[in-house]
């Protein structure tokens, strides 16, 4: 005989929770699998989820939502792609979310790849492309490649900004300015916080790069990794952003992430990472941060993009719906 | 501009909180500006009705009648639920126990809901007497959980329903949306049947004294009556609150509760 008191029971809960909560109630052991058959209709019937049942427990949401509804528009995945390169640097930090370095081996995208995905991010809906390494200015055709891009949508390219040399400054003044916005990686005010971690002489080189980048008519946006010991002084980095040019929107500050080799840091994982659909060589990855680790490779298929994005977009609405607040937004741009 | 309208209502459920937001971002800061405050119980609301702390005051069944009592007729209702025109009370019993009407109540045990509930407790005995089924006939079952919000909580239904369940009861008196919630007799097969429907009543309504001038009422009922079940920006107030749409007040559903409260001698007051 199924066990109603526990449908009266969920029926109590549920009406005294805030839309959007949670209720678990517990099954009873005989009285499966019909009572899980009247649970499902009565959400069902009522206007309420039924989120899982699973270790003789039933859990319920007050209401139905799309697990992706609050998302801000920027934050729905496939919103915009990632794309790496390459995944050779100049340098190697030593907090590399992707390990990268100059013995790295290249594992680049070619022409003809960017090209398609260029294309198929615009027919998805994508709304920005964010090309990264590596440093992508190591590639003989960044140029190129940058053009593809920016023919097919507003695009954000990372660099650290140390190469802005000979020919390589040739191919940046080759790129578009309209549609083209530089991240460039600089951690700290004076010379002795980066040069640590990304190597004696990064700093200069690198605040020359801003410099040359803004000269040049780009919009350049900072991107610094927060290190424990930089937090009291990160008023004084806003500041020194603000002397050079940058405007407040463009001073991205993100916490270092236990990825790579990165020895310490935050743990990143599928569960607690909202998705940023991120294209490599060797597959789709559920984020940039996360994007040599195994854990987090989506599908080895880059093509369709399409169906990479909605396999990402499925996966985390499937993990929203089981678990709405665990979900924490690591930005990189 | 003319200061908002304050509106009270009853703290049910916390999701009393989000539709009182709601409907103040719907009525906005222009002519029918209106904001809210929210008490733990209806005599409480009442009382800051009366005293003129609040402009209107979101009202069940109960608590109009008990406010028409203390204005001898001076206030007046300006709005309700369609919801609110057709309420029912509803006696279940177990399925296949082969009870029909209020006759079968006789000598049996009825779980009442909260008893200051109009339509799980005041109203079940009041149509109980209407059919001549002397109370003092029946067993009664007295669920008070839910005391000061007039069985809005839906909680003391649910109880008198477990108590149908454990036998400790035969019949439960129910509010028409409790049995709707628990998806009448057919989501639970074989639990519950129902053997007596009341005719349809007045349930809650935007309660006024007359000092609320009509230039103050009319712009924000205006703005009340244009809500639209198919705006997606209305929807899910309207769904949150259980309606489809305002309408004017049906004040002749209210005379069977006028009539049950004088008849149980229940106070104009709290
Ligand atoms: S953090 Fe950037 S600059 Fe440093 S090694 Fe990695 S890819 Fe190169």
């Amino acid at each position: 005989m199924v066990n109603y008191h526990v449908v009266l029971d969920l029926a109590r809960r549920v009406n005294n929770a805030p839309h959007g909560a949670m209720v678990t109630v517990p099954l009873d052991a005989g009285s499966e699998p019909g009572l899980q058959r009247i649970i499902a209709d009565w959400c069902d019937h009522t206007g309420n989820e039924l989120v899982r049942i699973e270790d003789m427990l039933a859990t319920v949401r007050r209401g139905r939502s799309d697990p992706l509804g609050g998302l801000a528009a920027g934050q729905l995945p496939g919103s915009r792609v990632w794309i790496y390169t390459n995944f050779d640097c100049n340098l190697a930090c030593d907090y590399c979310c992707v390990r990268s370095s100059p013995q790295t081996p290249r594992r680049a995208l070619d022409s003809g790849q960017i090209r398609q995905l260029a294309a198929e991010a615009v027919e998805a809906g994508v709304g920005e492309l964010v090309l990264t390494g590596g440093e992508p200015f190591l590639l003989p055709d960044i140029a190129e490649l940058v053009e593809i891009c920016t023919d097919a949508l507003p695009t954000t390219l990372l660099t650290n900004g140390m190469l802005f040399k000979g020919r390589r400054l040739e191919s940046l003044r080759r790129m578009n300015r309209d549609r083209l916005a530089l991240q460039i990686s600089l951690d700290s005010v004076t010379p002795d916080l980066h040069d640590r971690h990304r190597g004696r002489g990064s700093w200069d080189r690198a605040l020359a790069g801003v410099r040359i980048a803004i000269a040049e008519g780009f919009r350049v946006r900072i991107a610094a990794t927060l290190m424990p010991e930089h937090v009291e002084t990160l008023a004084q980095f806003h500041d020194f952003l603000d002397t050079l040019g940058i405007a407040s929107e463009d001073h991205l500050i993100r916490p270092l992430a236990h990825q790579g080799v990165a020895d310490h840091g935050i743990v990143l994982t599928v569960e607690s990472l909202i998705p940023e659909v991120t294209v490599t060589a060797d597959g789709i990855y559920w984020h940039p941060v996360s994007a040599v680790d195994d854990d987090h490779l989506v599908t080895r298929d880059i093509f369709p993009l399409a169906s990479a994005i909605s396999q990402v977009r499925s996966t985390f609405r499937q993990q929203r719906a089981h678990a709405a607040a665990a979900a924490q937004w690591f930005p990189c741009a | 501009m003319s200061k908002p309208l304050i509106v009270g209502s009853v703290a049910y459920t916390p999701n009393v909180v989000t539709i009182w937001e709601g409907m103040r971002d719907y009525f906005g800061d222009g002519q029918a500006e209106m904001d809210f405050v929210l008490f733990s119980n209806y005599g409480r609301q009442v009382d800051a009705l009366l005293d003129q702390t609040i402009d209107l005051a979101w009202n069940t069944n109960l608590a109009w009648v008990r406010t028409v009592l203390q204005t001898r007729g001076e206030c007046r209702a300006i709005a309700m639920r369609d919801t609110d025109t057709v309420f029912q009370t509803v006696i279940v019993a177990r399925a296949g126990a082969g009870a029909d009407g209020l006759e079968s109540i006789r000598g049996k045990r009825l779980a009442l809901g909260s008893k200051d509930s109009a339509q799980a407790a005041i109203l079940p005995l009041h149509y109980l007497k209407r059919e001549g089924v002397d109370v003092d006939d029946v067993d009664l079952i007295r669920i008070n959980s839910d005391i000061g919000k007039h069985g809005d909580t839906g909680r003391s239904e649910l109880d008198a329903l477990s108590a149908v369940l454990d036998d400790r009861a035969d019949f439960a008196a129910l509010g028409i949306n409790t049995w709707n919630g628990i998806g009448r007799e057919e989501l639970m097969p074989g639990a519950f049947e129902a053997v007596w429907e009341s005719p349809t009543y007045s349930h809650c309504n935007f309660t006024a004294l007359p000092g609320l001038s009509d230039d103050r009422v009319a712009p924000w009922l205006d703005a009340l009556f244009a809500m639209d079940w198919d705006n997606p920006a209305h929807q899910p107030i309207l769904e949150m609150e259980g309606l489809r749409t305002w309408v004017p007040p049906k004040l002749d559903g209210y005379t069977s509760l006028f009539e049950a409260v004088d008849e149980q001698g229940i106070s104009p007051r709290w």
